[in-house]
């Protein structure tokens, strides 16, 4: 088999955040090749590299013996790369037949001045063209009768992907490129994605797969690299990669010494235990007197389900984490309880106040109060100013500035900062400063989305200790949190989301030693 | 009223009375041509006036000076104009959207403020007398100009070009991932643009005695009307700036009867289109100009089995 694709130590660096850092990979000619890594880990950075649209900083890229190195991205696809988006990029006005069409620009004869005067072979070109793309249309699943002449936009989620497969094969790739082709939708969709995937490869087309869902990407791909950190940290086949120590621990996350022997999947005997055994284990742990209620929650955005149908109770005084992968619908409940998203059906009450109803406003005022992935701090204001703004709009004056001071003696750091621009802290500075804003706001029900995101290990370690001390003031957490043997490892009771459904709950000690829980991210 | 009986009851009495409104339509729909090609290619370019004046003012000099016959003198006013089209493309191409109408309006200021107000040849702040002018023998040219610049306008979005021009307004890093080579596009668009504002800025110095370097000619205000053309008549059919180039220019002779508040009720007009009917006058159905709600959309290019 010769090799279609080669990338020989490909960086590239923003500031100083190494987004891909000497990554060497191989496609070999009609394979499917994945490359998965968890939130952040450079992958799409990595395509964008390849495709061109973001430069080189160092290393160099092959396609057979074209060099690809330094070109501008309209020259590659004209090599014959091809690539969607992970946030589909259809030209959204004009219709799905046209979309089709301009993915045929780089093999059209210039036909501009031949249009002046509207010759016969002009319109002969312009039929067997829609001909073609009609063909294109119903190859990736679509009924080009219905929908070739409507506005690409205006399609359902599912077709627009198809849509994007189609313009992307249009253009007669040598390489295509599917940037999470499968992300949003629903597990029938997706098998529908993966038999297009395959079939596209019998007919001899060379794909390299991106995406989230461990399933899709382990079912159809015979070589699998994963990146972590900008770096490739294994490869192989999907079987040596689901099982190996680097990649579960970029996966799951880092827990301190005493967990990592017993963690899931630490071992490969605990692959060989059945996910039956595990729903046994749901233990009847779930409280009576619960502060918070979820009782069948159903959140969509448009025609994509995030959430379908998730129960959790949280009671006074627990930490509770709801665990996950990327885009199993963690931070989407929480949008949901402090109000931001409306749900489609289920209900959710806080201490009597129907969260499904009242004003954001009105929810923090009744003390559940939500730190934001990503911090969303201010980040030209001072981080005093920060704290100030959190308690805005409060009238207790005096009361109110002890409790700031109170919130930076409690992080020392901040009250040494306190003059800083808040965006001149490091991340873990910054996510304390976002936790100290939420604070304020008295919260008794805490929501904290992702507080490690992009963070390093030891500052995860300060952050989760600041959790646990807040915890043990009285204060109730949930927790949503990708790296989950460290959020199990705080957590009295845990719930494991999966494609927006809750899969398996727990305590939080059952669930650190339970192989399902690999499973749920990396596909079994 | 008048206005439109004329028109219906005596079409003849109406083209007498109203030459010049006529041939300052046509003039208009070339600009708003001129509009909808860069505005088609996702470029919100305010730059047309500006090439009007070296239109205008190339082809009136070599008039003055060489005494050239008039179809060489529109002709070196639109190469000229497709030159500076070029220089001020180069540098400026690389903004998008306000940033770039910004960059462009500081052309057309720069250009009119700093050049033609400031060089004896161009007759400083007084403008340019033009002898030879024919303001209503000119009608039939323009006419005729008008007609040539919308069938070749119509013929260039239907080719490969207009394809990516559409895939360029749409999303540019979309556009590139097709091998379309996006900067080399859009300078196209600037560029044909520039030739046609060049051209509609020789043909309107034919139809005046004057040229007259003010706003309301070669500034700011004219690239607000112009812009006005093509959101009111719409961008995204050849035919919407044209139309909409058309309802602004007559507007004042349709509410003449309003008088001293023609200002106020065209204003009020204008903004009841754009509320009722944001997409502008003419949709992307083209000619479909006023489709009943109840008329089918008409699917674009209806397959033909087989």
């Amino acid at each position: 088999m010769s090799v279609l694709l080669r990338l020989d130590k490909v960086q590239r660096h923003f500031g100083g955040v190494h987004a891909v850092d000497g990554v060497s990979l191989e496609v070999e000619q009609g394979s499917i090749h994945g490359l998965i890594g968890p939130n952040g880990a450079g992958k799409t950075t990595l395509v964008n590299v390849v495709t061109g649209y973001v430069p080189f900083q160092s290393g160099r890229a092959w396609l057979q013996s074209d060099e690809l190195t330094g070109l501008p991205a309209h020259r590659i696809a004209a090599f014959g790369i091809s690539r969607t988006f992970q946030n589909i990029r259809l030209f959204k006005d004009l219709t799905a037949l046209e979309n089709v069409l301009i993915g045929m620009h780089t093999r059209r004869r210039d036909d501009t001045l031949a249009q002046l005067a509207t010759l016969p072979k002009v319109r002969r070109d312009q039929r067997s063209r829609m001909d073609d793309a009609r063909g294109l249309m119903e190859t990736v699943g679509l009924a080009a009768r219905d929908i070739a002449g409507r506005a690409a936009g205006t399609l359902p989620y599912g077709d627009q992907r198809r849509l994007e497969i189609a313009r992307a094969l249009a253009l007669r790739p040598r390489l295509l490129i599917l940037d999470e082709p499968a992300a949003g939708m629903n597990p029938s969709e997706k098998q529908g994605i993966r038999e297009l995937i395959e079939r596209l490869n019998e007919d001899g087309l060379t794909i390299l797969l991106i995406d989230h869902d461990m399933r899709l990407v382990m079912g159809v791909c015979k070589r699998v690299a994963v990146l972590d950190f900008g770096r490739k940290i294994a490869e192989g086949t999907p079987a040596e990669v689901s099982i190996d120590a680097g990649v579960i621990k970029a996966y799951l996350g880092s827990a301190s010494e005493r967990v990592v022997t017993s963690a899931p999947g630490a071992s490969a005997a605990g692959d060989t235990e059945l996910a039956g055994e595990v729903s046994a284990a749901r233990p009847a742990v779930e409280p009576q007197n619960a502060i918070l209620e979820i009782e069948d929650l159903t959140v969509s955005y448009g025609p994509v389900n995030a959430v379908r149908g998730a129960s959790l109770r949280v009671a006074a005084g627990e930490v509770v984490a709801l665990i996950g992968a990327n885009g199993a619908g963690k931070s989407t409940i929480l949008n949901t309880l402090s109000g931001l998203i409306r749900p489609d059906s289920g209900t959710a009450v806080f201490d009597r106040l129907d969260l499904t109803r009242a004003k954001p406003s009105a929810i923090v005022r009744h003390g559940l109060v939500q730190v934001p992935e990503g911090r969303e701090i201010l980040a030209r204001q001072t981080v005093l100013e920060n704290l100030e703004l959190a308690t805005w709009g409060r009238r207790d004056g005096s009361a109110k500035r002890t409790q700031i001071e109170a919130v930076m003696k409690r992080f020392p750091i901040l009250g040494e900062r306190r003059a800083l621009r808040a965006g001149t802290l490091s991340g873990g500075e910054q996510q304390m400063l976002a936790i100290a804003r939420g604070l304020l706001a008295r919260p008794r029900l805490l929501l904290l989305d992702e507080p490690s995101l992009g963070l390093a290990p030891q500052m995860v370690d300060e952050v989760f200790k600041a959790i646990q001390e807040i915890h043990d003031e009285g204060t109730t957490i949930l927790l949503v949190e990708q790296n989950a043997l460290r959020a199990l490892e705080i957590a009295d009771r845990a719930y494991v989301l999966e494609t927006g459904q809750i899969r398996l709950s727990g305590t939080g000690d059952e669930l650190l030693h339970n192989p399902a829980v690999r499973r749920a991210y990396l596909g079994g | 009223m008048d206005f439109f009986i004329q028109l219906f009851t005596d079409p003849v009495a109406f083209w007498n009375s109203h030459t010049l409104l006529i041939a300052q339509i046509g003039i208009n729909s070339i600009l708003a041509s001129s509009m909808f090609i860069v505005l088609y290619s996702g470029q919100l370019s305010l730059a047309a006036p500006g090439f009007m004046a070296v239109g205008a003012y190339t082809a009136v000099l070599m008039d003055l000076y060489w005494h050239t016959p008039l179809a060489l003198n529109i002709a070196a006013g639109v190469v000229f104009a497709g030159v500076v089209g070029v220089l001020v493309g180069l540098p400026v191409l690389r903004l998008r959207g306000v940033f770039l109408a910004i960059a462009t309006i500081g052309f057309i200021e720069a250009l009119r403020l700093g050049v033609i107000l400031n060089l004896p040849i161009t007759g400083e702040g007084l403008g340019l007398k033009n002898p030879s002018a024919d303001p209503l023998g000119g009608i039939n040219l323009v006419l005729g100009c008008l007609v040539v610049v919308l069938f070749l306008v119509w013929r260039l979005t239907k080719g490969r070009l207009g394809a990516a021009w559409a895939a360029i307004r749409q999303d540019e890093l979309a556009a590139l991932s097709q091998g379309i080579h996006v900067a080399r596009y859009k300078m196209i668009a600037f560029v044909l643009s520039a030739v046609l504002a060049g051209f509609a800025g020789a043909l309107e110095a034919h139809l005046n005695f004057f040229v007259d370097p003010g706003d309301q000619q070669y500034g700011v205000t004219r690239a607000v009307q112009i812009l006005t053309f093509a959101v009111l008549g719409g961008s995204g059919h050849f035919l919407g700036p044209v139309v909409g180039a058309l309802v602004v220019t007559s507007l004042p002779w349709v509410f003449e009867q309003a008088q001293a508040y023609i200002n106020v009720v065209t204003g009020v007009f204008l903004i009841a289109v754009i509320v009722f009917r944001p997409q502008g006058i003419v949709g992307r159905g083209g000619l479909a100009i006023i489709r009943p709600w109840w008329w089918p959309r008409r699917n674009v290019r209806a397959p033909a089995p087989g």
